[in-house]
Formats: C-alpha cells, structure tokens, sequence
C-alpha cells in the first residue's frame, strides 16, 4: 500500500495539485472496504477520487503492475451518457501511462462493434467504460458471469441524473445480479447535489444500506454564483407564454456580445431553432461562430460542436438539456436560461456550465418568455440563498423494467425464479414487490398473461424440467437483444441531404405533415423537404427565410414543488406589499392591474376567478403548484362539480393556475372548500375520465419497455408492419380482456404517481384545506388568467356526460379537410 | 341523430349501416365486412408479444349473431380477413365456417391475407384477387387514392383498409375521436369490424357523408 501511496502522491506533486478532503476521505472509505455515495460537483476532481482508490488497490495487490497482466475487468464505470465517456477514458488513460500502470481502458456502447465486443470478451480490460442499458446487454450473454468474475468495483457517475428514471432501476437489477455472484465488489457513486441523499444511496445499494456496509461523502465545495434576471424595458401586463422570450433579444445580445463563449439554454429543441435562427437573422456577423446542440441533432455534428466549444472557437451555444451534463467546456464563461428552469437544481446546474476556473464566479441570465414569469428570477435567487435543492423520486414496483430483465436473463444463461426473486427484493425498487406479483409476471413471460385457450401457440420464455426459466427460440432471443433498454424515442425520421449527408432525426408525425416543396427549420437551417424513402426524409438546402419548425414530442416538465414553495412565498411578498426584489419592483404595475381587477392572494388564501365569456363559463384558480398537479386538480375538481349535475369541461393549466371551462352555469354557491377536500381523493381521481386517457399514454413506455412494441430490426422495416399495433390499442385491448394485468394497473400507477403527482396533490390540497377561499367574478381576464387562456396546448377534456350525451351537445362538427 | 342502424340509399340500392361495423344490403341479400383481422393477436404471440386473446370469441360471437339476425345470402369480406401468416386461429375460423356452411363466403383479398388461397377454398370461400363487381358497386380492399382515378371509375366503389374514423369538436373545445362510415362521391370504406384494429383518422369534404358509430348506435350526420 505504501508504495502506491507513494506514487500517488507524487503524482499529485507533479500535476501540482493537492487532493482535495474529500478525495482522502473516498481513498479511505474505499480501502476499508467500503459501498458509498460521493455527494460532488463536476469538474471538482471526482473521477480521480474514486479512479485513484481503485489504482491504488490493484498496485498493493500487483507488485507487478507495470507489466500488462490478464487481470480480467477490474472497474466498471457507468454514466448516463455516451458522450461523457471519450473524457473520462482519456483522463484515466493519462493517469495510468503517468504512474506507470499497465491497465487498458475501453469503451462499450451500442457503437461498439461486434469485433471489438468479441475481443473484449476474449481479453476484457481493466476498466470499462459504459451505460446501464450496456450492462444489462452483458447480462444477455450466455456465460456473463465470467464477465465479472475479477471485478472490484462498480462507479456510478452522475447517479443523480439517473436517479428517478428506470434506467436507475434497470441498474438496480443488473447490480443485485451481479452481487449475487460476486458479492465481494464494490459498488459507488457520484452524485450532484440533490434533496434526497441518502435516499439516493438507499437505491443505489439497496439492503446494503440497513447493513451499514456504506458511507455517504460530501465535497462541500462551494462555488459563487451570480444570477441576473433580464427585465424587459416595456412590462405588458397581458403577457403569455413564448410573447417575450424572443422579444428580449436585442437585451439579450449585448452579453453574449461582451462575453467569451455563451451557452443559451432553451427548455424545448424548438425554442432551440427559433433563438439560433433569430440571432441569425437579426446578426449576420454570428453566423460561423455560432452553433446548436440539441438532442435530435446527427451525434457526429453534435460532437463538432462539443469539441469546437473546447477550442473556444464559437461566441455562443444555443441548446437543450442535451449540454446540462457533461465534461468541462472552459472557454464558457456566461450562461442564458430562456424561460423558466422549472427547478433551482437544473438552474443551478447549467449555472455550473460557467466559470471553471480556480476561484471564477459563475454567472447565469435569467430571460422571462412572459411577464408574471420574472416573479421566478426573484424566487431562484431566493432559493439559492436558502440552498434549496430538489429531491429525485426513485421508481419503485415497475413491472414493465422487471419484466424486461427476467427475459434479458432467460435469453442469456435462464434462471431459478426462487433465486432471482431473493435476489431482487434486496433492491430498492422491489423491496416491496409481493410473491404474487412475481408469480404474475412469470406467467406473463412463459404463457402470455393468465388466458391460456387451446389454439394458444405463445412462445418466449420455456421452463425447462429441471425448472430453468429458458428463452430457447433464436429469433425471440434476437428480438430482445435488440430492444433493451428503457428510454422509449418517437418513431423518428432520419433526415439526411439527398446528396448525402446525415443532419439528425426528426418525429414522423411531423415529416408525415410535409409535402414535397415544404420548407422548414431543423439544425439551424432552412431545408426544404424532397421526399421520405422508408425511415428516411430526404432535404435540400433551401434559400428561403421562412419555414416551419418541427416540435418535438416530449412532456413539459412541471415546476418543482421547492420552486413552487419559493414562489408562493414571492407572491406573498407582494400580496402584502413588500417589494424588495428587482423583478418584482419591475412587475409592480401587473401585480396593481391584478389586485384591482381581482386580487392579489396572500399565502393563506386561494384565490379564484370566474369569467363568463361566450364560450362558456371559465373558472380559474391560483395554487401555484405546477402544471402537473394543477392538471390533476383541474380533473378532480371539475369531477366533483359535476356531482351536483352532469356537465362537460375542458381544462387548461400553466405552472401557476388552471382553468376549467364548460358550456353549462356554474353558481358561485358550487364553488365550495369540499370541492378541495382529500376524502376519497384516489377514488375520485380514478373516476375522472383523464385516469384512463393518462394511463393510456403511460402504457407507450410500459408496452415498449416489457417488450410488447417491436419497432424491427435495423433496415428490416417491411416483414414486421403484421406486428405492428399502436400501443393505444394494446391499451385498449388489455383494459378489455385482461384488466388486472400488472403492466395495465402499473399504468394506472404512473398516471398517479407520475403524472398527477398525486402525493404533491394530497399535500396541495391539506394546505388549501388550511386557506381561505376568495372567489372573485371578473369582467375581463387578469394578468394572472390570460397566460393559461391562451395557453391551451394541455387543454384536457372531462365529462361524466354519457358519450351520447357529448356527442349531442357537440353541435356536431367533425373536422374537414 | 342516434339511431340502432341507418338506411343509407345510393345508386337506388339500400345499405343498412349497422354499428356493429357491418353493412346489410337489402336488395342483394348480401352482408359486407371490412378488416376482420382474425387471428391478429395469435399473430403476435406467436412471436412472443403477450397481447390478451380474448378477442377473438367476441369477434367470432358478434359475427354469428350478424349472420342470425339479418340471414344473409352472402357474405362478402373486404380484406384483411385473416391476419397475417397461418396460426391456430385459423381452425376457430374454420370451424365457425362449416357451421354456417350454406352462406356463400367472398373474400376480395387484402394486403394482410397472405395465408395460400387454397386454405380459403378448402373451406368454401370464393377467393377474388382483383375487385368483385355487382352492379353498381365494386368491392375491393384499397380505396381509390388518386384524384383521375376516382373520378374515371366506372363502379361505385367498396372498400376498407383504411380503417375510418373522425374527430368530432364542439363547444367548450372538447373532441373526441370514433369509427366511421365514409362515403364519398364516387366510393365509401367500412370501418374495421375486428376489435384489434385501430383507427385512423380521415377529413371528409363538404360533399362527403359521414355515419360515426357511438357504441351501439349510429350517428347520422
């Protein structure tokens, strides 16, 4: 041990660094023998806090270890993103070559070629730098556990960004597999700051956790940041959604224009290709030292951006949450956020995109997209005082992820049900996971669901007689090879020049809308479409300025509930007249309009608004909760109104309010506390029509993930359209003939969890339950009612009218050409 | 309007429109089937995709209780009959076929009957290839797409394949989707009758006339 100390520690000398605390704290915990969390920051020195442990291991176990050796894989690193990988294999590749250890680093990915695949399992290397869906590929080998069988550790990058999805629950499964076999490795991870650590250790290690076998590290190294709001010089009072943002350019440009290297954040690839395509038009000199990154965009072009951005070469970036992760891009020293962040981590994190020198400050603009949103500049700030951070809800029970592994297993080597089911109750997510259950999803795989008829010829998983669950058909085993992982994309589009030349991908419902000749924005250029060949749409390169742009399906991410808590508090402020902040002091005259034609609510109101119009009459209220609550809320509500009479809605909701509208009266006497109440809340919830509709969407990804979708083989479109079913129909199918199917009621469970935040409801509503209700009947819309009015993209629908009855009342209009 | 069925005359025939996606013509004595898709969740088991197959006896019940209420002469499915490569279902079909075994069966093919014809005429069904012509109509499974070509044709026009269904809007910006009959100026699609198919969405003309299906009643519009 000491020698490697020592070299270490003359390493250190000469890159003329001094490890951190914490690096120390990593080494020792890791040598003891222990699992944990490291709570760090990119960019803070992490991949060498637990790269170096593991080195250090090895050299007082190899005296040799400047020779190369058939050490077999020693360390397995995961992050959640390919293109974080080239970085950390060259930084660990020079720390070997500096201290002279012979050790091969590789990468493996769904890049990775079958020749190198197949050497790596001839020779496999000591690290091996990879994805959670690659392990789970490497547990559908026959004879993975030769794989493994020299590993020491597991290092889980970024765990915070998987945290909350089910790719961390597919490394759930993978690591209590491994474990089973080798429980002797050593299984860390790196974590940003998040609300819920512990928690997050919890998932990762599972019952390791109760055994004390763990420790949980924090960098603490703090680092200043500057956030400035961009406050329009003109405040309209009726503002909504997308009316500002663009507007505020020419407010916007000046920093870019004083800055080194820009990254301008949008929430939406669309809002992407209309900042990059405004900047063009309005500032020509831009063009060549401006770029766009986002996640449709061709990997190759996205890679020249990335590298371009190491060179210092481009002015401004303008991006998704494609560029939130990832390696150091030094030259960046300002970031723009275009909207609203959504959530204090996420804004704090692309805050953490700027500054990486020693000591830099890092600043970020906030730019509003509608006024009353500049309220948020001042709730941020507030929340970055406070360091307030947001937690990552795990995902537990999913049978869709559990489903899909119990395959993976039966494809590679098969398995005992017995073992796999011990095996997987020691994990977080399946903790809870009943002997029933299992039994369910057994017979799902082997006999396809509880329905067995005498015409059944189902085929997947065979139990052999020794009680072997066995995937033994080829083309099954093929199928499923192909369709691991839990990240369920749009049917997309390549879209390529007809001269040749890959420029991303884009949804097909979107090229299925074009006609030949139809020009349209997509990587900030202007395209003009040819024709689709297959999954291909073929473009040439157009002069014209105008197009259409593509919008790109994907859920709009509600505002987190501490952002929402911040907010509220801001409102107050104002409620009761304290205006301390500048965006507030700057929002004053809309906050005026809006306490003079109806009111400003105090945190302990809730404040409503009626508005009749000729449509019908519009009932708004104000929880401040986020979009998703305020859907689920708009449902309930609506719901219970119409237990007095039958009567049909549609609701519309933003991040701050919703709206309810119906052709039938509402009396204000309707409009009760009971209406809010958290008695029978699943129930009523359930018996509102939106729990079928929602459900339905979160069966795409369930289908998909338990392996009920087969999207085909590469190239090999054709032979497969007889197996081809909308997900909306396997839904339907399902709720009809199998409604307790566990892949069915998990899509309930989604719908709730997930989608209406149900718990996040329940917590709403008891403190509404504590409010006064103001109910205020209004002449026109307030500054507060007009974003959600125009705002009708989320317009739901909610009856309890028959279908007959709708269908009667809906002065039957079908749509025309 | 909702009604139980709806007579709709063209060409001085009379098409009863039944919802339970079938239409009886009087005057021939002849029910009409579009898209049936037999044997489609067999299909997808067959390949390891566990869709629930329940289905199948209801689709085969609803079929015999057409054929008991209105006593057809004839039979004449659009297309699409049977889903895809041979698999057990087949013999459910079969067996339901012998017993209605004096009904004469046609079957215009479609692009999803791919199973040898030789399985239908074993069991008595007329096979057609091309397009059945019973004056004034032709069956067939594809629609005509193109303008000339729909304008040119000799026959009215019966087909499916298309699976029809409409988007209805109204008040208080609410929609709703259901199947339909379509029919236009020179030809009409059934929806599909089998309950594993989906639909899809079309945009009728002013000029078109569409019968929406609510459950168990039509909807004249």
């Amino acid at each position: 041990m000491e020698k490697g100390i020592q070299i270490i520690n003359a390493w250190y000398k000469h890159k003329k660094w001094k490890p951190f605390e914490f690096q120390l704290d990593v080494r020792n915990a890791y040598l003891a023998g222990n699992n944990g969390l490291l709570n760090a920051p990119t960019g803070s020195g992490k991949t060498y806090a637990l790269f170096l442990p593991v080195l250090l291991e090895y050299m007082a176990a190899n005296p040799d270890f400047g020779k190369p050796q058939k050490n077999g894989l020693q360390l397995i690193w995961i992050t959640p993103l390919r293109a974080l990988t080239q970085d950390i294999k060259k930084a660990m590749e020079t720390a070997c070559a500096e201290m002279g250890i012979a050790w091969k680093i590789a990468v493996r990915s769904g890049d990775t070629s079958t020749k190198e695949r197949n050497d790596q399992k001839k020779q496999m290397p000591e690290v091996l730098l990879t994805t959670p869906e690659s392990i789970q590929i490497m547990l559908a080998q026959k004879d993975y556990a030769l794989l493994f069988g020299s590993l020491k550790c597991i290092v889980i990058d970024e765990w915070h960004e998987l945290l909350g999805t089910k790719r961390a629950v597919q490394l759930e499964l993978s690591l209590s597999r491994i474990r089973a076999i080798f429980p002797e490795f050593k299984t860390w991870a790196i974590s940003a700051t998040i609300g819920n650590l512990e928690e997050a250790a919890e998932v990762l290690l599972g019952s390791i956790v109760s055994e004390g076998n763990y420790k949980l590290i924090k960098a603490n190294i703090k680092k200043k940041t500057i956030i400035r709001s961009i406050i329009p010089e003109e405040i309209e009072k009726f503002s909504w959604a997308g009316h500002l943002g663009i507007k505020l350019l020419p407010q916007v440009m000046p920093i870019i224009e004083k800055s080194g290297t820009t990254l301008l954040f949008t929430n939406t690839r669309s809002q992407t290709e209309i900042w990059y395509q405004a900047i063009l038009a309005n500032y020509p000199e831009y063009a060549g030292i401006m770029a766009m990154h986002h996640g449709s965009i061709d990997g190759e072009l996205r890679t020249w951006v990335e590298n371009a951005l190491h060179e210092g070469i481009l002015k401004v970036v303008v991006c998704t949450s494609s560029l939130d992760l990832g390696v150091d891009f030094r030259p960046v020293d300002t970031v723009i956020q275009i909207g609203s962040p959504k959530g204090i981590s996420r804004f704090m994190q692309r805050a953490g995109r700027s500054g990486h020198h020693p000591g830099a400050t890092s600043v970020i603009y906030f730019v509003p997209t509608h006024t009353l949103e500049l309220t948020e500049g001042a709730a941020l700030k507030q929340a970055m005082t406070d360091e307030i951070y947001e937690s990552r809800d795990p995902i537990v029970l999913a049978m869709d992820v559990l489903t899909q592994y119990l395959v993976t297993l039966a494809v590679s080597d098969g398995f005992y049900p017995k073992q796999i089911f011990e095996e997987i109750k020691k994990t977080h997510a399946y903790a809870d996971l009943e002997k029933a259950e299992f039994e369910s999803l057994l017979s799902f795989i082997t006999v396809g669901g509880d329905t067995l008829s005498q015409y059944d010829e189902y085929l997947k998983v065979d139990i052999e007689p020794n009680g072997l669950y066995k995937v033994n058909s080829r083309k099954i085993a093929m199928r499923h090879r192909m369709s691991i992982g839990t990240i369920v994309s749009e049917l997309s589009m390549s879209v390529q020049f007809v001269s040749g030349g890959r420029i991303g991908t884009i949804e097909e419902s979107f090229i299925a809308k074009l006609k030949p000749g139809n020009v349209f924005w997509f990587a900030g250029r202007s395209l003009e479409f040819l024709n689709a060949k297959g999954m291909v749409a073929y473009v040439r390169k157009s002069s014209k300025k105008t197009g259409i742009i593509p919008s790109w399906a994907g859920g709009r991410m509600p505002l987190s509930s501490q952002l929402s808590k911040v907010l509220r508090d801001k409102i107050n402020e104002v409620a009761i007249g304290i205006y301390k902040d500048e965006e507030l002091i700057a929002l004053k005259p809309l906050m005026d309009l809006q306490e003079n034609l109806s009111k400003l609510p105090c945190s302990d109101e809730l404040l409503i608004e009626i508005f009749i119009s000729k449509e019908g009459t519009h009932i708004f209220v104000y929880p401040f909760e986020g979009r998703l609550v305020h859907e689920g809320m708009a449902s309930l509500l609506s719901y219970r109104l119409t237990q007095t009479k039958p009567m049909s809605f549609s609701l519309a909701m933003n991040d701050y309010g919703f709206e309810i509208l119906t052709d039938s009266e509402v009396p204000k006497e309707f409009i009760t506390k009971e209406l809010f109440s958290t008695e029978n809340l699943l129930n009523d919830i359930l018996h509102s029509l939106n729990a079928n509709e929602l459900a339905r969407r979160k069966f795409r990804d369930i289908a998909n993930i338990a392996g009920l979708v087969f999207t085909g083989f590469p190239g090999k479109n054709i032979s497969n359209k007889h197996l081809q079913a909308s997900t909306s129909l396997l839904f339907d199918v399902f709720e009809e003939y199998e409604p307790n199917n566990l892949l069915v009621k998990q899509a309930y469970n989604e719908a709730l969890t997930v989608q209406l935040e149900e718990f996040r409801m329940r917590e709403a509503l008891l403190r509404i339950a504590g409010q006064k209700l103001i109910i205020k009947e209004i002449k026109r819309p307030t500054p507060f009612a007009f974003p959600i009015m125009v705002d009708s993209l989320n317009r739901e629908k909610l009856s309890t009218e028959s279908l007959e009855e709708r269908i009667k009342k809906m002065q039957i209009r079908y749509e025309k050409a | 309007m909702l009604n139980s069925s709806a007579e709709h005359i063209i060409l001085g025939q009379t098409l009863l429109l039944l919802p339970q996606k079938a239409i009886y013509w009087k005057e021939q004595k002849t029910l009409i089937i579009a898209d049936l898709h037999f044997g489609k969740a067999a299909h997808f088991r067959k390949a390891g995709i566990a869709i629930p197959n329940g289905n199948i006896n209801s689709d085969i019940n609803l079929l015999t209780k057409l054929v008991k209420n209105h006593q057809p002469e004839c039979l004449i499915f659009l297309g699409d009959l049977f889903h895809s490569d041979f698999n057990n279902e087949w013999n459910l079909f079969a067996d339901w076929r012998i017993e209605h075994e004096n009904l004469k069966i046609i079957l215009v093919k479609g692009n999803h009957d791919i199973i040898p014809d030789k399985f239908y005429t074993s069991i008595n069904i007329q096979i057609i290839h091309e397009e059945l012509i019973i004056s004034p109509f032709e069956f067939t499974h594809h629609p005509l797409t193109k303008a000339e070509d729909i304008l040119n044709n000799k026959y009215y026009r019966i087909s499916g394949h298309v699976h029809p269904g409409v988007r209805l809007s109204g008040k208080g910006r609410q929609t709703t989707k259901l199947p339909c009959y379509f029919f236009g100026e020179k030809q009409a699609i059934l929806p599909a009758f089998g309950s594993f198919t989906g639909n899809f969405m079309i945009k009728p003309k002013e000029t078109d006339q569409v019968f929406c299906i609510v459950k168990e009643q039509i909807m004249v519009m």
